[in-house]
């Protein structure tokens, strides 16, 4: 079992080096892709410049709290497409039968597939993250607990475009579904949970877990409120599992697929 | 006349074939809108307090037709494809037909665009009239004059992603620039009216196209005035006739460049 | 010898939902969705040996691609029995996944920016090779296919058929039994195709793998394979050897030729006139009676413009073996 895990780790190592060399081999893009993501990032400030200039607070929300709530969305988002970006492509790779290449080789699919591309520009996203905590929260426990949690908050930021992505297996539009949920984690991800209704803030713990991802975690950091880590630790371990599982039975309905949809 | 109407009906007829995908697009601008009126909620917390003369409704509805302008008229694409006609040299080929390059693009970008252009206008109408209850201030008579003021603001915004897309002339890569120009309209003008803004911004964002494309029909659209519909539609005169230059310009320089390089 | 496949009383269909024209057909497609079953294998059985080079040909929709992924584990069978190398590719793929290899038609796998070698290394920890064991073969399989001049040159640099022979070899290190190459020469240039044709006859006889060669290119499995199955709409039309292939189908050729005059001609044994119109004509030569050359010399090579030699057509070959059948 140990040596399956070891070898599969280093696969997935070579593949993630091998892309990353080739997204290296234009070093003017390389470097720009990543200074505009910076940028980019960094644009969003102006926003809550001008709101706070209105207000002392958002939502419970100063711009401290802000700020680091952005920088561990960026951090999350710069994680997960650094090193998966193929999963939040993944109902397109279903539906173009692109992952018959993957059903050949000797390796989990899965992981197989989600590490087979890179995204350049997230590394800008991680710089900026790790910015904003160092201007705002720099403590030698916050850097570990704010980089804890956004390994974790990638891992389920991932899992979901994984189960998202699955419905291909099922439906035949439902690529829009997967990038839309995506894109709400996001959008969500800007603000901070006090302006939503409790019933908002249900789905935002349930099924578009930003809560889980972003909310709890800015908690954590700026309350102090370390042991709410054990739970997301545990829900990390709970959406991995069912990522996991909808795409195993997704593709064995994929294999014995007696229904393609075309036109005539 | 007619041919450029022709390229204009062509592509509406391909784009009711993305009707759907459309649809799937209104989920992440009424995210956007709910997200926005949220926020604005939140900060009004005394409903019947006005910030810089706007209400809360008034904030609300402006996002909803900023947001509106954005998701319809969204010109990466455009850019994009204008960059490879460059790049590959296409651009030349137009030449030798009987129509203007310039011409042909506003057409075609204008066809796609009509169809998603009524879709959101009528989402964002519904959302807001189901979120908030009612339009303010706005008579049936100030419609005609909206709708002018919106056709122009599109027209320019298309022009000046055309301008940037000719950069890829003397620049191989005019994305970063595109991005430059779609991360001010959203900044400066999508969330907040200019009035928002520090006044030593204001006096340049007056004359910017953030003015034109963005701020001016939404600011018409929650708070009408005739003083302001003459201020915008003079400076979108202004723009339209730079802009169509401007991009003439470009072209014809561009083009002799790569005469003369041979692509 | 062991049987490398066997394949008893396959049968796979799908279901196509069919949408009519325009707005109205999309819109009576989602309330009443109307399903077309297409029966791309029909109940073919066939045994494969070991180190047997064999081909499956047939035209396009045939159901060759869908045979293939049913004897690697990417689709299921709706009836029948599979059995590669002694595995159920449904229920153990993986398994099989280490004993077989693939290339598909043009589907690139190899790295574009490295080098063979190091594409190598990588598919061979894809296959769990430790690392003294995948540089040997690499050695080994360099040697065999002559690779040593490029084999340090990145991918992107050689040219379209050094590029391939690295993407077969690549499929080979980690010594796989059974070999699928589906369409691997589909679009190549006639000197690419028969290096790669050299390449894979000299895979078998080293290595003695298993070689299962699915094209719709006659040529191509001409030269290669003892063995050939024909398969058309999903059904096994003939599974014979390549000698009574030839014997029987393809020893005739088109010959056709445009004359600067017109010339008289008439059928003689072994060669047929189809087509005699203007200064165009068109034979057929039988080249177990006549060879080329005498079809040649009777139209007369001064008084010819323009001359064309084609194999009879893959879909006339067909043809023909079902009216053969039916007689």
């Amino acid at each position: 079992m140990l040596t399956v895990v070891k070898n599969q780790i280093k696969v997935s190592f070579y593949s993630f080096k091998y892309s990353l060399m080739r997204e290296m081999i234009n070093k003017t893009t390389f470097l720009s892709n990543i200074i505009f993501m910076i940028l980019n990032d960094a644009t969003l400030i102006i926003q809550w410049l001008v709101l706070f200039s209105l207000v002392d607070e958002v939502g419970g929300y100063g711009m401290r709290e802000v700020l680091i709530m952005w920088g561990l969305t960026a951090n999350i988002y710069g994680i997960s497409r650094l090193f998966f970006k193929s999963a939040y492509n993944l109902s397109n790779t279903i539906n173009t039968g692109k992952l018959d290449a993957y059903l050949v080789q000797p390796k989990n699919v899965l992981i197989s597939y989600i590490t087979s591309s890179v995204s350049v520009s997230a590394i800008g996203d991680i710089i900026f993250g790790y910015i904003m905590l160092f201007l705002f929260g720099f403590s030698f426990s916050n850097l570990l607990i704010f980089s804890l949690l956004s390994i974790v908050g990638a891992t389920i930021d991932v899992s979901i475009s994984i189960i998202y992505g699955s419905l291909a297996f099922w439906l035949s539009r439902s690529d829009r579904v997967a990038s839309t949920a995506n894109d709400m984690i996001i959008y969500f991800s800007n603000h901070p949970e006090g302006i939503f209704s409790n019933f908002i803030k249900v789905i935002l713990y349930s099924i578009i877990p930003v809560g889980i991802m972003i909310y709890m975690p800015v908690r954590i950091i700026t309350q102090g409120k370390t042991l709410l880590i054990i739970f997301s630790l545990i829900s990390a371990v709970l959406f991995c599992w069912l990522a996991y599982k909808i795409f195993q039975r997704g593709l064995r309905r994929y294999s014995s697929s007696s229904l393609m949809i075309s036109r005539i | 006349m007619r041919k450029y109407y022709y390229i204009f009906k062509a592509n509406i007829m391909s784009n009711l074939q993305y009707i759907f995908n459309i649809m799937i697009s209104f989920i992440n601008y009424f995210i956007l809108i709910f997200i926005y009126l949220n926020v604005w909620q939140y900060i009004y917390s005394d409903p019947s307090k006005l910030i810089y003369h706007y209400s809360v409704q008034q904030m609300v509805w402006y996002v909803i037709i900023t947001e509106m302008l954005w998701f319809a008229t969204s010109g990466r694409i455009l850019c994009q494809n204008i960059s490879n006609d460059v790049r590959s040299g296409n651009i030349a080929y137009n030449m030798n037909k009987p129509y203007s390059y310039i011409g042909y693009v506003l057409a075609n970008h204008l066809g796609e665009i009509l169809v998603s252009g009524l879709l959101y206008g009528t989402a964002g109408l519904i959302m807001g009239l189901i979120l908030l209850g009612g339009i303010p201030t706005l008579s049936l008579a100030y419609i005609p004059f909206i709708l002018i003021v919106i056709i122009f603001s599109v027209i320019i915004n298309t022009m000046l992603i055309t301008v940037v897309g000719l950069i890829s002339f003397w620049i191989e890569d005019s994305s970063p620039f595109y991005w430059l120009y779609s991360k001010l309209l959203l900044v400066f003008g999508v969330f907040f009216p200019i009035e928002f803004f520090p006044k030593y911004l204001q006096g340049f964002l007056q004359y910017s196209p953030v003015y034109v494309t963005i701020y001016g029909p939404a600011k018409l659209f929650v708070d009408f005035s005739y003083v302001n519909l003459f201020k915008i539609i003079s400076v979108q005169t202004l723009y339209l006739v730079i802009a169509y230059l401007g991009c003439q310009y470009m072209y014809e320089r561009g083009v002799r460049k790569l005469n003369v390089n041979g692509g | 010898m062991a049987k490398a496949i066997k394949v008893k009383n396959l049968s796979k269909e799908f279901k196509v939902k069919i949408k009519g024209k325009g707005l109205k057909g999309s819109l009576k497609a989602i309330i009443k969705p109307q399903v077309k079953v297409i029966k791309a294998v029909q109940n073919i059985s066939f045994e494969v040996e070991e180190g047997e080079i064999i081909a499956f040909i047939g035209p396009n929709g045939a159901g060759k691609s869908t045979t293939i992924k049913m004897l690697t584990g990417i689709l299921f069978p709706n009836q029948g029995q599979v059995s590669v190398l002694g595995f159920n590719p449904k229920t153990e793929r993986q398994k099989l996944a280490y004993q077989i290899g693939t290339v598909f038609g043009q589907k690139e796998q190899l790295w574009m920016h490295l080098t063979p070698y190091d594409n190598f290394m990588f598919f061979g920890a894809i296959y769990d090779l430790p690392e003294k064991e995948a540089e040997s073969r690499i050695n080994e399989l360099s040697e065999v296919f002559g690779l040593n001049e490029f084999i340090n040159t990145p991918v992107r640099n050689l040219s379209l058929g050094q590029r391939i022979r690295c993407e077969i070899v690549a499929s080979l290190i980690h010594k796989p039994k059974v070999l699928f190459l589906d369409e691997p020469t589909i679009g190549l240039d006639p000197v690419v195709k028969e290096n790669i044709r050299v390449l894979i006859k000299k895979m078998n006889k080293e290595f003695n793998t298993t070689i299962f060669l699915t094209s719709h290119d006659v040529g191509d499995i001409e030269k290669l394979c003892k063995r050939v199955i024909i398969i058309d709409g999903g059904q096994i039309v003939l599974d014979d050897t390549m000698e009574n292939l030839k014997y029987h189908y393809l020893n005739r050729k088109l010959v056709e030729a445009k004359m600067k005059e017109k010339i008289d001609i008439n059928d003689e044994p072994g060669i047929t006139v189809i087509k005699d119109k203007g200064y165009n004509l068109k034979l057929e030569v039988d080249t177990n009676e006549r060879s080329i050359a005498d079809a040649i010399k009777l139209l007369d090579p001064d008084k010819m413009i323009d001359i064309n030699i084609s194999n009879v057509p893959l879909e006339e070959i067909i043809r023909e073996i079902y009216q053969k059948e039916g007689s």
